[in-house]
C-alpha cells in the first residue's frame, strides 16, 4: 500500500496552485478568472492546514480558516457580485499578447524560478522543498497576468494571485512567522482589495470602461 | 515616559480623523489636523531628546522600538506632517468655499490624511520588520485614497497606477522580509526575535549569506518601488501630480523617506555580512534614479510633475550617499533626507498655493507670479534654489558632503554625480524662473480671505527659514543625533 507523506501532499497542492495560475493565464473569461482564483485560494488554505497539522501550530490553523473564508469565499463572491455582474464583464478583449504567447512566456518564467531557486540547495528540515520555487513561479506568473492584461479587474486578480504565491512561499519557508505579522498582512490584503474595488467601479463609472489601456490621460 | 511619547507621536495626527467623524466643515477638520500634527511634532522632538539622553528604547520583543535612526526619521516625518497639516487648512477652506470639494470629500480627506500620517509615523516606531512591512503597505492604501480624492478621471487613473504598482512592489519587499527571516533560521532565536531588527543586526555576521543577499536585493527593489528609485518610479510623477498639494507634499517628503528608512534597515544588516555588495546595489539604483530624474526634468509642462521627477533625483542622491558609505557618505545621506524633506514639502505646498490662484498646474499658463502673489512667488524661487542645492540653503551642505564622500572613495563616481546634478539644475531652473518672473499671464484669482492667505503662506516661510538655518548652522543636538544614528547602523 502506498502512503502519501505530508511532504508529498504539500508538493501536489503546490503544483495544483501553479496549474491554476496557468489556467488563469490561459483564459479569456472574467468569471473563469474569479473561479480559478477561488479554487486556488481554497487549495492554498488546504496547504496551510497541512502545515498547521504537521507543526501543530494553532495560529496556522487560524490562518487556514481565514484564508478559506476570506480568499476562498469572501473576495470571489464580492468580486463576482460587484465587478463581474454589475459591470457586465464577460469576455476579456484587452490582452496585449496572444494566449499561446503568454503561456510560453509563463513556461519560461517557471523554468527560471526553478533555476533561480534550486530545491536541492535548500537545507533539509523543510516539510517539502519544491513549493519554494513553485511559489516563486506563481509570483512571477501573477505578475505576468497583470502585465499582459489591461483590464483593471484582471489586473486586480493578477495581484491577488501574486499574494497567494507569497503566502505559499511563506508557509513552506518560514512557517512560524509571528501571528501578529500574519494577521497584519491579512488585514492589509482585505483593505487593499476593498479600496481597489472602489477604484475599479469609480473608473468604470467615469470612463464607461475598465480597460487600463484607455487610461491615457496621464501621458506626457 | 518614552512609551507615552511614542504613542503621542503616532496618535496625535489622528485628531483630524476624529474631527471628521463629528464635523464635515472644512475649517474645523483643517484646524484639528493642524493642531494634531503640531502636537505630533512637539512629541517627536521630545522623543528625540529622550533618545539622545537615554539611548534606544525597546519593549515587547522589539514590537515598539526607537533608536537614534528612527528618532531622526520620526523628527523628519513629523516636520513634514506638521507643514502639510497647516497647508491642509487653506486647501480645505478654499476648495470647500468654491465647492470644488463636496462635504463627503472633505470628510474623506480628514480621515485619511490623519490615518496616512499616523501610519507612517508608527512604521518608524517598530523594530519588527514584518510589522514595518504591514504599516508601510497600510500607508500606501491610505494615501491611495487621498490621491484619488478629487475624483477626476485623471486622479483615479493615477491612484490606480499608484496602488497597483506600489502594492506589487511592496509584496516583493515582503518576499525579501521572508528571506531575511529565513536567513536567521540556524540561529538560536525565537520566531519574534528573528524578525526584530536589533537582534538581526547583532547577529548579522552569522546569517546565511545567500539568502541574505536575496533578501537585500528584493527589499531594495520592493521598498525601492515606494522610494521611487528608477526604474520602479513610474507611478510617482502621476500620483504626485494628481494628488491634492498637501498630500503631494506628504508623499514626496514623508512616504518616500519611510521607504528609504526600510531600505536603510536592510542595508545595515546586509552591510555587516556582505560588505561592499550592499553599497554597489545602492549605487546602481541611485545613479539610475538621478539620471532618469534629471533627464525627465527637461521641458516638463506640468510643474507638479517637475517637482516629482526632482524627488526621484533626490532619492537617488540619498541612495548614492548610502552607497558611497563610510561615515561621511551616510552622514550626507541622512542630512540630505532632512533637507530634502523640508525643501520638497515647501515646494509642493507652494504649488498648491499657485494652483489655488491660477487653477492650473501647466507651466505655460503661468508667468509673472511676482506681482500678484509676492510671498508665494518668493517661496517658489528660493525653494527651487534650495532644492537645487545652491548655497546658503541646507541642501548645498548635504549634497556637498555626499559629493565629497564620492571623491574620497572613487573620484569618477563623484565626478559623475556632479555632472548629473548640473544637468538637473539647468532643467529645473529654466522652467521655474519663467513662472516667477516675466510678463504676467494666466487668470489670477485671489485665494480666500487674508487670514487664509496668511495661514497658507505660514508653512512656506517657516520651511524656508529652517532650510536657511540648516544651510549655515547645524545645531549640536541634530549633529549628535545623526552621528548616533550612524553608530547604530555601522
Amino acid at each position: 500500500m502506498i502512503t502519501l507523506s505530508e511532504g508529498v501532499l504539500l508538493d501536489l497542492l503546490s503544483v495544483a496552485i501553479l496549474l491554476l495560475t496557468f489556467a488563469c493565464l490561459g483564459s479569456k473569461l472574467f468569471d473563469r478568472y474569479v473561479a480559478y482564483y477561488a479554487l486556488q485560494s481554497i487549495i492554498l488554505s488546504a496547504a496551510i492546514a497541512l502545515v498547521a497539522h504537521h507543526l501543530g501550530a494553532w495560529d496556522l490553523w487560524a490562518l487556514a480558516v481565514l484564508t478559506f473564508l476570506i480568499k476562498g469565499i469572501g473576495i470571489p463572491v464580492i468580486a463576482r457580485h460587484y465587478l463581474i455582474i454589475r459591470l457586465e464583464l464577460k469576455r476579456d478583449v484587452a490582452i496585449s499578447t496572444g494566449i499561446s504567447t503568454s503561456l510560453i512566456i509563463g513556461a519560461v518564467l517557471t523554468a527560471f524560478a526553478y533555476f533561480a531557486i534550486n530545491p536541492s540547495t535548500l537545507p533539509s528540515g523543510l516539510l517539502a522543498t519544491s513549493p519554494v520555487p513553485l511559489s516563486n513561479a506563481v509570483v512571477l506568473l501573477g505578475g505576468l497576468c497583470m502585465v499582459v492584461r489591461r483590464n483593471t479587474v484582471a489586473q486586480l486578480i493578477g495581484w491577488l494571485i501574486v499574494e497567494n504565491g507569497v503566502f505559499l512561499g511563506a508557509i513552506t519557508l518560514v512557517a512560524t512567522f509571528p501571528f501578529i505579522v500574519e494577521a497584519g498582512i491579512f488585514l492589509d490584503l482585505v483593505a487593499g482589495v476593498l479600496i481597489m474595488l472602489t477604484f475599479v467601479s469609480g473608473l468604470a463609472h467615469r470612463l464607461a470602461t475598465t480597460d487600463a489601456s484607455e487610461l491615457r490621460e496621464l501621458r506626457e | 515616559m518614552m512609551l507615552v511619547l511614542i504613542i503621542l507621536v503616532c496618535c496625535l495626527p489622528l485628531t483630524g480623523s476624529l474631527m471628521s467623524a463629528i464635523s464635515e466643515r472644512g475649517r474645523a477638520i483643517g484646524i484639528a489636523t493642524a493642531v494634531g500634527t503640531t502636537g505630533a511634532l512637539v512629541a517627536a522632538i521630545a522623543l528625540a531628546a529622550h533618545v539622545l539622553s537615554d539611548g534606544s528604547y525597546q519593549i515587547a520583543n522589539g514590537i515598539i522600538y526607537v533608536d537614534p535612526l528612527s528618532a531622526l526619521f520620526l523628527v523628519v516625518i513629523a516636520i513634514v506632517v506638521f507643514l502639510a497639516g497647516i497647508g491642509s487648512v487653506s486647501y480645505l477652506c478654499v476648495d470647500e468655499e468654491r465647492q470644488e470639494l463636496s462635504r463627503f470629500q472633505v470628510r474623506i480627506y480628514g480621515i485619511f490624511f490623519g490615518l496616512f500620517a499616523a501610519l507612517m509615523l508608527a512604521s518608524l516606531g517598530t523594530g519588527n520588520l514584518g510589522l514595518l512591512w504591514v504599516l508601510v503597505e497600510a500607508s500606501t492604501l491610505a494615501s491611495a485614497v487621498l490621491v484619488a480624492l478629487e475624483g477626476r478621471a485623471a486622479s483615479l487613473e493615477a491612484a490606480w497606477k499608484y496602488i497597483i504598482i506600489s502594492s506589487f512592489g511592496v509584496t516583493i519587499a515582503l518576499v525579501g522580509t521572508l528571506f531575511l527571516y529565513y536567513s536567521a533560521s540556524n540561529l538560536n532565536l525565537s520566531p519574534d526575535q528573528r524578525l526584530t531588527w536589533p537582534e538581526l543586526f547583532a547577529n548579522a555576521g552569522s546569517l546565511q549569506a545567500a539568502s541574505l543577499q536575496l533578501a537585500f536585493l528584493l527589499a531594495v527593489i520592493g521598498y525601492g518601488t515606494k522610494v521611487g528609485l528608477a526604474p520602479m518610479h513610474t507611478w510617482l510623477p502621476d500620483a504626485h501630480a494628481e494628488a491634492p498639494s498637501p498630500v503631494s507634499a506628504m508623499l514626496s517628503a514623508a512616504l518616500l523617506n519611510t521607504g528609504m528608512y526600510a531600505i536603510i534597515r536592510f542595508y545595515a544588516v546586509a552591510g555587516v555580512k556582505l560588505g561592499s555588495y550592499a553599497n554597489g546595489v545602492l549605487l546602481v539604483f541611485g545613479f539610475a534614479s538621478i539620471a532618469i530624474g534629471a533627464m525627465f526634468m527637461v521641458r516638463r509642462r506640468n510643474f507638479k510633475r517637475l517637482f516629482a521627477y526632482s524627488s526621484v533625483e533626490h532619492m537617488g542622491i540619498i541612495a548614492v550617499g548610502l552607497g558611497f558609505g563610510g561615515a561621511l557618505g551616510v552622514y550626507g545621506a541622512l542630512l540630505h533626507t532632512l533637507n530634502h524633506a523640508i525643501g520638497k514639502c515647501l515646494l509642493f505646498l507652494t504649488s498648491g498655493e499657485i494652483k489655488l490662484r491660477f487653477r492650473t498646474t501647466l507651466v505655460n499658463d503661468i508667468a509673472g507670479l511676482l506681482r500678484p502673489a509676492p510671498v508665494v512667488s518668493i517661496a517658489l524661487l528660493l525653494g527651487s534654489l534650495a532644492i537645487l542645492g545652491s548655497p546658503p540653503f541646507g541642501l548645498f551642505l548635504s549634497e556637498f558632503t555626499i559629493v565629497r564622500a564620492g571623491f574620497a572613495g572613487q573620484a569618477s563616481f563623484g565626478f559623475l554625480l556632479l555632472v548629473l546634478l548640473v544637468i538637473a539644475f539647468i532643467a529645473f531652473a529654466h522652467t521655474v524662473a519663467r513662472m516667477a518672473v516675466g510678463g504676467e499671464r494666466g487668470k489670477f484669482s485671489p485665494a480666500g480671505t487674508p487670514v487664509l492667505r496668511f495661514v497658507g503662506g505660514l508653512p512656506l516661510v517657516l520651511g524656508l527659514f529652517v532650510l536657511f538655518v540648516l544651510g549655515i548652522w547645524i545645531p549640536r543636538d541634530l549633529n549628535d543625533l545623526i552621528l548616533r544614528a550612524i553608530a547604530t547602523i555601522r
